[in-house]
């Protein structure tokens, strides 16, 4: 009866680990829409940021989910994905958004000179500040 | 009489300044012709593909930056190690933690010299570049092959290598080293337009 009992436990505890480790290896991509924002900025606050100091900036911001309001200056569609410009003061540097399938359909309404938030994955310093998987907030 | 010549003379000097205006005008939109030399992407599509019998494993980056300045015929490339995407989610922590270590190393860049520039054309030609390749903190000199095309407002550059990830020093863990593959194969392909500003 005991060592029944250890068998079966053991079998538990091995279908429990499986299942685990299925679901770590199946691990979803973190889903912007409904993920909580880390940080709220200006467009213009994280291009100063990164030309600052790109070393602090990426520690800061790098990987996180991150909110950014400014003035649309272009938008473009490459490749069905649509990429959302956000204007700043500095003269060769912007904030690029790459968005996401949704967000691309619902970036007709847009149009040059808005204001918008704009909700994405921060990846890094180029030219510009990079957002990817990004969502149109309002 | 006198008064009418004056007149006249203050034409003569207005018309000179005018030309002379329009001189420099033209001249400066020359100057502003030639620095529109460098043709530039900010959406430069990477990607990599890794092929095992265990499986294969590919990601996408499609926010490369790459100029090319027409006038030397250089090049400059500029990738953001966490821009890459994969299909599992788990990958990409294992890539962007372990591999290739994009904390310490968010980017990856290419610097060098397209062989026999003025070749380029409105027909493909297939040109080497000739330069230094940084990954993972490790700078090696390379020469790629890749397709040129130039037009009026356009310089494609489309083309693939092999990379071989011990010359960077990207180490792969036993337990998973059937998994991947010792040469990635690496595609691009960047659609420069002339930089204006």
């Amino acid at each position: 009866m005991k060592t029944k009992k250890i068998i079966i436990g053991i079998l538990v505890l091995g279908m429990l680990g499986a299942f685990v480790a299925y679901k770590m290896y199946n691990k979803p991509h973190v889903n912007v829409a409904e993920a909580s924002t880390d940080i709220s900025i200006s467009a213009e606050k994280i291009l100063a940021d990164f030309s600052a100091d790109e070393i602090t900036a990426n520690s800061k911001y790098l990987e996180k989910i991150i909110e950014v309001k400014g003035v649309v200056s272009e938008l473009n569609i490459e490749k069905e994905k649509g990429i959302i410009t956000l204007k700043t003061m500095d003269d060769f540097g912007s904030v690029l958004c790459h968005l996401s399938e949704e967000a691309t359909k619902e970036m007709s309404v847009l149009i040059e000179g808005q204001t918008i938030t704009v909700k994405g994955i921060c990846t890094g310093y180029l030219m510009d500040v990079i957002l990817i998987k990004s969502e149109i907030i309002n | 009489m006198l008064f009418l010549l004056n007149l006249k003379l203050l034409i003569k000097i207005e018309l000179t300044m005018k030309s002379i205006i329009t001189f420099f005008c033209c001249f400066l939109f020359v100057i502003m012709c030639n620095s529109q030399e460098r043709y530039l992407t900010k959406s430069g599509a990477i990607n990599f593909f890794s092929k095992t019998a265990m499986e294969d494993i590919t990601a996408d980056n499609n926010q490369v930056l790459s100029i090319v300045d027409a006038a030397s015929g250089k090049m400059a490339i500029s990738i953001l190690m966490k821009s890459f995407l994969f299909k599992k989610a788990l990958m990409q922590e294992h890539f962007n933690e372990n591999y290739v270590e994009s904390d310490k190393y968010p980017k990856a860049t290419f610097k060098g010299d397209i062989l026999n520039f003025d070749a380029i054309n409105e027909t493909a030609s297939i040109l080497k570049v000739k330069g230094i390749l940084t990954i993972h903190g490790v700078s090696k000199e390379i020469i790629i092959e890749a397709n040129f095309t130039k037009t009026n407002d356009a310089i494609l550059v489309v083309g693939e290598f092999l990379i071989n990830l011990a010359d960077f020093e990207v180490e792969i863990p036993a337990v998973v080293a059937k998994n991947i593959a010792e040469n990635i194969k690496v595609t691009f392909n960047f659609n420069h337009t002339p930089y204006k500003k």
